[in-house]
């Protein structure tokens, strides 16, 4: 079951400066692909401090954030927000692909 | 290939283009290696069209006034596949966003734009954007005159115009030759739309503070007639005005539309009338060399005569019943007899609507090529046109079209659907905008059914900065996000064709996700009910008004 669904728990989240990727800053102060890895903040004020800390790590990566998120009872964390979950999950769509003509 | 019938860059054009991608790429190279800030590169890669949205940088090409030759959208498809996805979005502006640039690629694939004559400048920030116009443009039977010839005079005039650099928000032009307007002039920072006086003189109707937005206004005419060597002018007095005053302080008030409003149309008439009268007789007048010299490079082709009436068509026309639709729903009469104006539909069954991929993009090319003289337009209704057909060709046309998936007879029916990108790439948006438009797209697949119901036009919109321009969609959808759950608010009665501009009502609370189609099925079953003879689905809603429309609605969701 999910809990802390209050916004108290938060990761820090990014674009990556060279392509825009979504990233998220892990416990060891880089910048990761996966939401599994990264660093979670259990309270406001550890929030903010994870924060700063993200800023502070800013040189290959655009406007740090705080995501708020969820995390259930074995460990899985997954933002609240839809736009967040977009943000990791991607497009919720299937785009055409580069070569594809629809009906050939 | 064949040669362009629009205007051809010269050196000048070519030397500004190329400057402005070695500045690009050394802005870029500073910003990887950190010697700027993100707040300091940011305006610089705005102003050249990059932004950034949720999963990665989109860059936003210009088209100017929607059209393209086939060697540019050729080249167009080249970079989606080399620098992208291998997909594009055409959008409501005429543009193509590629939504999966990475950074350190965008400033060679601005530079291949350069080699075909293309650009993304001005594509975003607070400028002259890109000047739309009827993507029907040069072939229209109802055309008084090309207005492609004056959005390259107003493309030529604004193009990094010092004066109107910082603006106090966007600014958006659109223009018609036809007394059918297929720009939505009326929604425009300024719409202009050519017209003959009894005099015989064609100039241009000024249209000011139309827009839609959070603030959906239709434009109020400031000048019924305005001779065309007087364009420049008019438009440098009415932007003069609009920097002046234009309010800085608060960005949801800044748009040319709020300060018509309050300082009311009169005002701002006489305000422009007092800027122009220091302006008219400046350089800024047209001289009718240049006016000439653009014009003719907008002559139309060399259309050799076919015949209007064609056996093999009319044969195929009772033969193939999805063919008789495409003749009736995706063609439309051309300025010469033995032709037609094809529309290509990027809306086929459940498609995200406008996009088109690598593959689709290079056969329209090759079809332009051998069928309509190597031109292609973007419509803002978000599809592709080619504008000199041959009766003749049309079953040709269409077999290629079918088998790029663009053969979809729907342009103007319920499944046309535009619909912004909303929330699956949108950093603005609050709600998706493309999977609503696939359901519905879906729900209401059968080509009879489409035709049944006729001319119906759903808009969609993931935010209230309606890029999907909802507001005038005769059934308008709004995604908004309440308490962390989208739901979509419902409008009718919008309109943008023929004159007749109006913005939509909103019928009631906004319904789920998963009831949008439900709510639209239960819209189309009031109009097939009780419509009369003849009445599109807005003309039965204006005579009805919404009370039929929502009991049925809210009794369904």
């Amino acid at each position: 079951m999910a809990k802390n669904l209050s916004g108290d728990l938060t990761v820090v989240s990014a674009n990556r400066l060279s392509d825009g990727v979504v990233v998220f800053l892990d416990d060891s102060g880089h910048w990761t692909r996966k939401l599994e890895l990264a660093a979670l903040a259990r309270d406001k004020r550890a929030g903010e401090v994870l924060l700063e800390r993200g800023k502070a790590e800013a040189f290959s990566v655009i406007d740090p954030f705080l995501v708020a998120v969820s995390e259930d009872d074995d460990g899985t964390i997954e933002p609240l927000s839809l736009r967040e979950k977009i943000r990791v999950a991607g497009l919720t769509f299937q785009v055409i692909a580069s070569e594809a003509v629809r009906y050939a | 290939m064949p040669d362009t019938h629009f205007y051809r860059y010269d050196d000048y054009d070519r030397t500004l283009l190329s400057e402005r991608v070695e500045q690009f790429r050394d802005q870029v190279r500073r910003r990887l290696a950190g010697e700027l800030t993100e707040e300091q590169f940011k305006p610089l890669r705005l102003t050249n069209g990059l932004y950034l949205q949720l999963h990665a940088y989109m860059l936003r090409i210009a088209i100017p006034y929607g059209t393209l030759s086939s060697r540019q959208l050729r080249k167009l498809a080249e970079i989606a596949r080399k620098y992208d996805r291998g997909y594009g979005h055409f959008t409501t502006r005429q543009n193509l966003q590629l939504n999966w640039i990475k950074l350190e690629d965008a400033p060679d694939a601005i530079a291949a734009l350069a080699e075909v004559d293309m650009h993304a400048i001005q594509t975003s920030g607070n400028v002259i954007r890109n000047t739309t116009a009827d993507h029907f443009a040069g072939a229209a039977a109802d055309e008084i005159e090309d207005p492609r010839v004056w959005c390259e005079i107003i493309r030529q005039w604004s193009t990094l115009h010092p004066e109107f650099s910082f603006l106090p928000r966007k600014f958006k032009i659109a223009i018609t030759g036809s007394p059918n307007d297929r720009a939505a002039v009326r929604v425009h920072d300024v719409g202009l739309r050519l017209w003959r006086n009894p005099e015989g003189q064609v100039g241009f109707e000024v249209i000011v503070g139309g827009g839609l937005g959070r603030t959906p206004i239709i434009g109020k005419t400031i000048r019924e007639f305005l001779p065309k060597d007087e364009l420049l002018a008019y438009l440098e007095a009415v932007l003069r005005v609009y920097n002046r005053y234009g309010r800085r302080d608060n960005i949801y008030k800044a748009r040319i539309k709020i300060l018509v409003h309050e300082i009311g149309v009169e005002k701002m008439r006489e305000e422009v009338e007092a800027e122009f009268v220091q302006n008219k007789d400046t350089s800024l007048r047209l001289d009718p060399q240049t006016i000439e010299a653009i014009s003719s490079q907008f002559a139309p082709p060399a259309l050799s005569h076919r015949s209007a009436v064609v056996g093999a068509v009319e044969a195929l026309k009772l033969e193939n019943r999805d063919f008789a639709l495409w003749l009736k729903s995706n063609t439309a009469p051309h300025r010469m007899a033995g032709y037609r104006i094809v529309t290509a539909s990027l809306k086929p069954a459940g498609a995200p609507p406008g996009d088109a991929s690598s593959a689709q993009m290079e056969g329209v090319a090759d079809i332009a090529d051998a069928y309509s003289q190597g031109e292609v337009r973007v419509s803002h209704e978000q599809n592709l046109v080619l504008p000199h057909v041959a009766v003749e060709d049309l079953p040709a046309v269409y077999a290629a079209l079918e088998r790029l998936g663009f053969a979809e007879a729907n342009v103007g029916k319920i499944t046309d659907i535009i619909a912004c990108p909303g929330l699956d790439y949108c950093a603005l948006a609050n709600a998706r905008s493309i999977p609503v438009a696939q359901s519905i797209s879906n729900h209401f697949a059968s080509l009879a059914k489409q035709h049944d119901i006729g001319d119906l036009k759903i808009k969609i919109s993931g935010c209230i900065n309606a890029c999907g321009h909802h507001h005038v969609g005769h059934i308008g959808i709004l995604g908004v996000d309440k308490n962390g759950v989208e739901l979509y608010q419902i409008s009718l009665g919008g309109d943008v064709d023929f004159g007749k501009t109006s913005l939509g009502d909103i019928i009631g609370p906004a319904v789920g996700a998963d009831r949008v189609v439900e709510a639209v099925d239960a819209l189309v079953a009031t109009y097939l009910e009780r419509r009369d003879e003849g009445e599109r689905f807005v003309d039965t809603y204006r005579r009805l008004g919404v009370e039929p429309f929502k009991e049925r609605v809210y009794a369904t969701v």
